[in-house]
C-alpha cells in the first residue's frame, strides 16, 4: 500500500510529496465554503482518474500534526492486493437515518468484507440510527469507523461527496475486501465528568427536554453565561453531555449538541437520547484531552499488530467540540496521537459532528461525541 | 520556550526568516483570550458545580433528616408493636411457637417454656422442632415417637393443612397441639393445655346421662344402653328388661319429707347396683322408678333370680336420717327377643308387667305376657267408658238397709255405687273404682254420689241414716268438706244423718292429714264408721286414733258364723270394743235367721245383709222405707 500525501491552499492550489496516480482512493476534508464549488472535487478527479474520490465539510483539518481551517487536506491511497467498494446514499432527515445506514449495509456486505469507513452529513442525520442500521445489515463483527461531517461552528450545513461534488444530504462509506487489509481502530474521550448526576426525564430520540424534571437549555444557558449562551449551539459543545444506561454501567457514551430549540427549550444531540438514562456535564481539561487522543491513537496503532511499522494512514477524526473549546491548544491533541502512531504513519483527519468507531470497551460500533478516534490503514506485505 | 509560543512564532515566521509582528501579536493575545476564556468557563462551572452541590447536599440533608425522623417514628412504632406482640404472645392461655420455611423456630412464647419446663438455652431461636421434642423426651414432658411426629408434621405442612395432634403427657395433662402452614413454608404451633377442658367435656357428658342424685344412668342414657344392648339381641342373644317401682314410696315422701325421700333413693341405687353383674345397667327413668338391662341371659330363670335378688336389698330395712323406713317394690320384665326386639315395644312390655306384678300385690315380679296387653287395652277402654258414663249419667245408686238387732228395724241404707255401660251392661264396682281412683275421676264421681244420696235420703222418713264409702283418695282431697257442705246444703240433709263410711286403708295413707279431715266431718256433725273391719292391718291404733261412731265387722267372719270358732271369737271381741267405746258395732253380710241370732247374741247392735234386703233401687227402697213413715203420719 503506497500513501501520497495533498494539500491545497488558496494562495498555492494543490501541493503534493509524491506520486499516485494510480491511486484506486482518495479521502479529502475541507471547510464548506473550500468544498462547497466542486471545483476541487473536480482537480482531484482530473488527478486521480481511478480512484474513488470520497470527502466531506469538516470543522477543521488535520494534516499530520497540522490542523488548519483554511486548506482541504487529502490522501491517496494505492491498495495493492484490496478490493474496494463505494457506497452511497441520500439523506433527508433524521428520521431516515436507520433505513439509510441498513441500504449502505446491504450494499457492502459481502464474504470478505473486512472494514468499513463511512462520512455522514453531519446534521440531517441521527448517527446512532445510521451506525445501527449500516451494522445491522453488514453483520455486527465488521469494523466500522467514520465520522459525521462538520460545518464549522456555525451547524448550517455539512457536504459529502462520493465520486462526485460535495453535497447535502449523503452518506458515503467505503467498503475494504480480502485478506490482506489490516485496520486498526481506537476511540477516547479524556473529558472529565463534573457536579451532578442527573436523571433524563424527558426525550424523544436525540431530542433532549429535560434533566431531573428541569429544561435542559436551561442547564446549559447557566454553565455557558450569558455571552457564551448566545454562541448556542456551538458553545454547547463546551460542556458534552455523559450519558450511561443505569442498568449497563461501563457503556458509557458521550454526547455532543447540534441543534437547540429556544422556544421548545431542547437540545438536539448527535445520538439517541434515552429516558430515564444518567446524564452528568463534561468538561474539558487541556491535557487530558490530549492524553485521551493519544490513547486512541495508541489502541489503532496497536490493532495493526505485528504490521503497526509498515508503510500506512491513520485517519483522525476528532470533535469539534474539542476544538472550540482547546483553540490554538487543539494543535497539542493532534502532536499527542501523531507520537503514539510513529513517523512511518501520516496522519489525515478532520473535525466533526461526531465520530464512528467501534467502544472501548464493548467493541460495539457506535457513534461517539467529544471524542478522538484513530483509525489506522495498512495492508499486509 | 513555551510549546504553544513556539508554534505561533513558526507560525508568525515568514519564509525569509523574518518575524511577522503582527501575526504573532495576534496568535498571542488570541492565546491569552482563548486561556482568559477557559478560565472564566472553569471558575464559572466550578462555582455553579459547587453550587450545584451544596444544594443537592442540602436537600440530601434535609432527606436524610426526613427520612431519619421517619425511621425513628417508624422505630418506636415497631418497638411499640413489638411490646404489645410480646405482651399478647406471652399473655396467651396458649402455648406458641413460629417455624420457619427451613424449620427453624423464630417465635417461642414464655407458656410454652412454663408448659414444658423448657429453658430458653434450648428454645433459642434457630432450633428445631426435633431440638425441642427430643429435650422434652428426656425431661418427660413427650413420650411419643419424635421421627413419626414430625415426619406427620412435615406431610401435613408440605400439604398446607393444618396437622393437630392430642398429646397426652406422662403427668396426665392432655394438650392440643395445632401447627398452622404458613404461606413461607413455615408453621405456627398452639399448645393449649386441654386437660382441664376434657375433665369438664367428661362430667357434662356424664350428666346428660345420669341423674344427679342417684348418680345412675338417666332415661336418655337408659335408651342409649338399651338399643346397644339391643344390637346384640339380633346377633343371637337375650336380654332381660327389669321395670320396677318403689311401693309407697309416695307416702315415705310425704310423710318423711322429700330428703328423706331423696336419701331413700340413692341407698336404693347403690342397693340396685350391688345387684347386677358387669355389663348390666341400671338407671332411674322417673321419680321413684327404675330400669335394668339385664345381659348375657339364657333362661327367664336367670332373670327372676335376680328380681328376686333385687326385691330382697330393696327390702331390707332402711335407716334414713334415724328414721327406720320399709319398703318395697314391683318388678315389672320383658326379655328380648321373645317379648320384642324394639326399644318402644321391650319398654312398654315391661311397663304393662309392672303394672301387672302391682294388680298381682305389691311386692312381686311380674314377667310379661302377651294377654296383658290385650288386658292393657281393655282397661283403656274402661277408662274412656268411665269418663264418658259420668257425663252421660249412666251411674246409680242401690241402697242397702242395715237394720237394729234390738227392735229389727232399718236405721239407715248404704248407698252402693251401679254403672250400667250401654255396650257393657252392668260393671261390678271391684273393677271400675281402682280405675276411677288412678285417673283421678274418684273425686267427681264421689262427689256424684254424696249429692245423689243426700237428695235420695232426704225425701226418706227422717229418722232413716244415708251411709256413704269415700275413697282414701276423697278423704285426701282438699275438696271433701266443701263437697260434702255442698251436698247437705243443697238437699237439706240433716248432717247427723249422714254416715261415712271409711276403711283401714285410708287411715293408713297420710294419717294425721286423715284424722284432721275425719274431724272437720265430725265438727259438721257427720257420723264416721269404719267400714270392713278385719280385713286390713285391723290395727286396734286406727280404733284409737279417731272415736268412730261405728264398727263395721267384714262380712268374711259372719260367712263362718255360727260354726268357726275364730270367727265367734273376733265377732265377740269387736262388739266388746264397740260397746267399750261407746260405738255402734254392725255385722255386715248377715244371710240366714242362725247369724242373725248369733250376733246378736256376741253383742253387735246392728246388722246388714240379704237376710234383711239386697241392695235396692231407689224407688223400692221407698216401698220398704214407707211403713216408717206411719209414726209420722200418726202423729199428723
Amino acid at each position: 500500500m503506497r500513501t501520497q500525501q495533498l494539500c491545497w491552499g488558496e494562495a498555492q492550489g494543490w501541493r503534493r510529496d509524491g506520486d499516485a496516480s494510480d491511486a484506486n482512493l482518495v479521502l479529502y476534508f475541507g471547510t464548506r465554503q473550500a468544498l462547497a464549488s466542486g471545483a476541487r472535487y473536480g482537480e482531484l478527479r482530473a488527478m486521480f482518474p481511478k480512484a474513488h474520490i470520497v470527502g466531506c465539510s469538516t470543522g477543521g483539518q488535520i494534516r499530520n500534526d497540522d490542523v488548519s481551517d483554511e486548506e482541504i487536506a487529502a490522501v491517496a491511497l494505492r491498495f495493492e492486493a484490496t478490493q474496494l467498494r463505494l457506497a452511497s446514499e441520500p439523506t433527508s432527515g433524521p428520521a431516515q437515518s436507520r433505513a439509510c445506514g441498513e441500504a449502505i449495509g446491504r450494499a457492502l456486505k459481502a464474504d470478505d468484507l473486512a472494514g468499513i469507513f463511512v462520512l455522514s452529513d453531519g446534521l440531517k442525520i441521527n448517527g446512532s440510527e445510521l451506525v445501527a442500521g449500516i451494522i445491522g445489515a453488514a453483520g455486527p463483527n465488521i469494523p466500522l469507523t467514520g465520522g459525521l461531517a462538520g460545518d464549522g461552528a456555525n451547524f448550517t450545513e455539512t457536504l459529502v461527496g462520493a465520486d462526485c461534488p460535495p453535497q447535502g444530504g449523503t452518506v458515503a462509506a467505503v467498503g475494504f475486501y480480502g485478506p490482506a487489509i489490516r485496520i486498526g481502530h481506537g476511540s477516547a474521550g479524556g473529558w472529565d465528568e463534573f457536579g451532578p448526576r442527573r436523571r433524563i426525564t424527558r426525550s424523544n430520540g436525540s431530542m433532549l427536554f429535560e434533566l431531573d424534571g428541569q429544561p435542559a437549555l436551561d442547564l446549559y444557558e447557566r454553565y455557558l453565561g450569558e455571552d457564551e449562551a448566545r454562541g448556542l449551539p456551538g458553545t454547547g459543545l463546551l460542556f458534552p453531555l455523559l450519558i450511561r444506561n443505569p442498568a449497563q454501567p461501563g457503556h458509557d457514551v458521550v454526547r455532543t449538541i447540534l441543534a437547540v430549540d429556544r422556544d421548545a427549550r431542547s437540545m438536539t444531540f448527535a445520538g439517541d437520547m434515552p429516558e430515564n438514562w444518567v446524564a452528568q456535564l463534561m468538561r474539558g481539561n487541556f491535557d487530558r484531552l490530549a492524553a485521551g487522543a493519544a490513547e486512541a491513537a495508541r489502541q489503532a496503532r496497536a490493532g495493526l499488530g505485528e504490521h503497526s511499522d509498515q508503510e500506512g494512514l491513520a485517519v483522525l477524526v476528532s470533535c469539534i467540540g474539542r476544538r472550540l473549546l482547546m483553540g490554538q491548544r487543539t494543535i497539542d491533541e493532534v502532536e499527542a496521537a501523531g507520537l503514539e502512531l510513529g513517523s512511518r504513519i501520516p496522519r489525515l483527519g478532520f473535525y466533526s459532528y461526531g465520530e464512528i468507531s467501534p467502544h472501548g470497551a464493548s467493541g460495539v460500533c457506535q457513534l461517539h461525541n467529544q471524542t478522538m478516534t484513530a483509525t489506522t490503514i495498512t495492508e499486509a506485505a | 520556550m513555551h510549546k504553544l509560543f513556539a508554534r505561533q512564532l513558526a507560525k508568525a515566521t515568514k519564509p525569509s526568516g523574518e518575524v511577522d509582528l503582527n501575526v504573532l501579536g495576534e496568535l498571542v493575545i488570541s492565546a491569552y483570550e482563548e486561556s482568559d476564556r477557559d478560565q472564566r468557563r472553569t471558575d464559572r462551572s466550578i462555582s455553579l458545580m459547587i453550587e450545584e452541590l451544596d444544594q443537592l447536599n442540602r436537600d440530601l440533608g434535609r432527606m436524610i433528616e426526613e427520612r431519619t425522623a421517619a425511621l425513628r417514628e417508624r422505630e418506636a412504632q415497631l418497638q411499640a408493636q413489638n411490646l404489645r406482640f410480646n405482651a399478647a404472645v406471652n399473655n396467651m392461655s396458649q402455648a406458641l411457637l413460629m417455624f420457619d420455611g427451613l424449620g427453624r423456630m423464630v417465635i417461642c412464647n414464655e407458656r410454652y417454656l412454663r408448659m414444658y419446663g423448657v429453658s430458653l438455652e434450648v428454645a433459642k431461636p434457630g432450633c428445631t422442632v426435633r431440638d425441642l421434642l427430643e429435650h422434652r423426651k428426656v425431661t418427660g414432658t413427650f413420650s411419643g415417637d419424635t421421627d413419626e411426629y414430625i415426619e406427620s408434621l412435615r406431610a401435613s405442612i408440605a400439604k398446607g393443612v393444618t396437622h393437630a395432634k392430642l398429646i397426652e403427657l406422662p403427668d396426665g395433662r392432655t394438650v392440643s397441639v395445632l401447627n398452622h402452614p404458613m404461606d413461607d413454608g413455615g408453621w405456627v404451633a398452639t399448645h393449649e393445655d386441654i386437660t382441664e377442658r376434657r375433665r369438664t367435656e367428661k362430667k357434662i357428658a356424664h350428666m346428660a346421662g345420669h341423674d344427679s342424685l342417684s348418680g345412675l344412668p338417666n332415661r336418655m342414657l337408659f335408651h342409649e344402653r338399651l338399643a346397644q344392648a339391643l344390637v346384640g339381641v339380633q346377633r343371637g342373644s337375650q336380654i332381660g328388661l327389669l321395670y320396677l317401682d318403689l311401693d309407697r314410696f309416695k307416702s315415705v315422701n310425704d310423710s318423711l319429707g322429700h330428703q328423706i325421700g331423696d336419701e331413700l333413693l340413692k341407698v336404693v341405687a347403690g342397693r340396685l347396683r350391688n345387684c347386677l353383674r358387669e355389663g348390666d345397667t341400671v338407671a332411674r327413668v322417673g321419680g321413684d322408678e327404675f330400669a335394668i338391662i339385664q345381659v348375657g341371659i339364657e333362661r327367664p330363670l336367670d332373670i327372676a333370680i335376680l328380681a328376686r335378688r333385687i326385691r330382697e336389698a330393696v327390702r331390707a330395712p332402711y335407716d334414713l336420717a334415724g328414721h327406720a323406713v320399709m319398703i318395697d317394690t314391683s318388678i315389672g320384665i320383658a326379655m328380648a327377643p321373645v317379648d320384642g326386639i324394639e326399644a318402644d315395644q321391650l319398654l312398654k312390655a315391661a311397663d304393662m308387667a309392672l303394672y301387672g306384678a302391682k294388680a298381682d300385690g305389691r311386692g312381686t315380679h311380674c314377667f310379661f305376657e302377651p294377654a296383658m296387653d290385650a288386658r292393657m287395652k281393655a282397661r283403656r277402654a274402661l277408662e274412656i267408658a268411665l269418663r264418658k258414663a259420668l257425663t252421660a249419667g249412666d251411674f246409680d245408686l242401690h241402697y242397702q238397709p242395715f237394720v237394729s238387732l234390738e227392735d229389727n228395724r232399718i236405721t239407715g241404707c248404704e248407698a252402693l255405687l251401679r254403672w250400667t255401660d250401654p255396650e257393657r251392661g252392668d260393671i261390678p264396682p271391684a273393677e271400675f273404682i281402682p280405675v276411677a281412683e288412678e285417673i283421678g275421676l274418684i273425686v267427681p264421681l264421689g262427689e256424684w254420689v254424696l249429692r245423689k244420696a243426700c237428695a235420695d235420703a232426704a225425701r226418706w222418713p227422717s229418722h232413716i241414716k244415708v251411709a256413704v264409702n269415700l275413697s282414701p283418695i276423697q278423704v285426701m282431697h282438699q275438696n271433701l268438706i266443701p263437697a260434702v257442705v255442698s251436698a247437705l246444703a243443697s238437699s237439706g240433709l240433716a248432717p247427723e244423718r249422714l254416715e261415712i263410711e271409711i276403711t283401714e286403708s285410708v287411715l293408713m295413707h297420710n294419717t294425721e292429714m286423715t284424722i284432721d279431715a275425719l274431724h272437720r266431718l265430725r265438727e259438721l256433725g257427720v257420723r264416721i264408721s269404719m267400714d270392713d273391719f278385719g280385713t286390713g292391718y285391723s290395727s286396734l291404733s286406727y280404733l284409737r286414733s279417731f272415736p268412730f261412731d261405728k264398727i263395721k265387722i267384714d262380712r268374711c267372719f259372719i260367712s263362718g258364723l255360727p260354726d268357726a270358732k275364730d270367727s265367734i271369737a273376733i265377732v265377740r271381741a269387736v262388739a266388746g270394743l264397740a260397746r267399750n267405746l261407746n260405738m255402734i258395732a254392725t255385722a255386715e253380710g248377715v244371710e240366714t235367721p242362725q247369724q242373725r241370732e248369733q250376733v246378736r247374741a256376741l253383742g253387735c247392735t246392728e246388722m246388714q245383709g240379704f237376710l234383711f234386703s239386697r241392695p235396692l233401687p231407689v224407688e223400692q227402697l221407698s216401698l220398704l222405707l214407707e211403713p216408717y213413715r206411719v209414726p209420722l203420719a200418726r202423729s199428723a
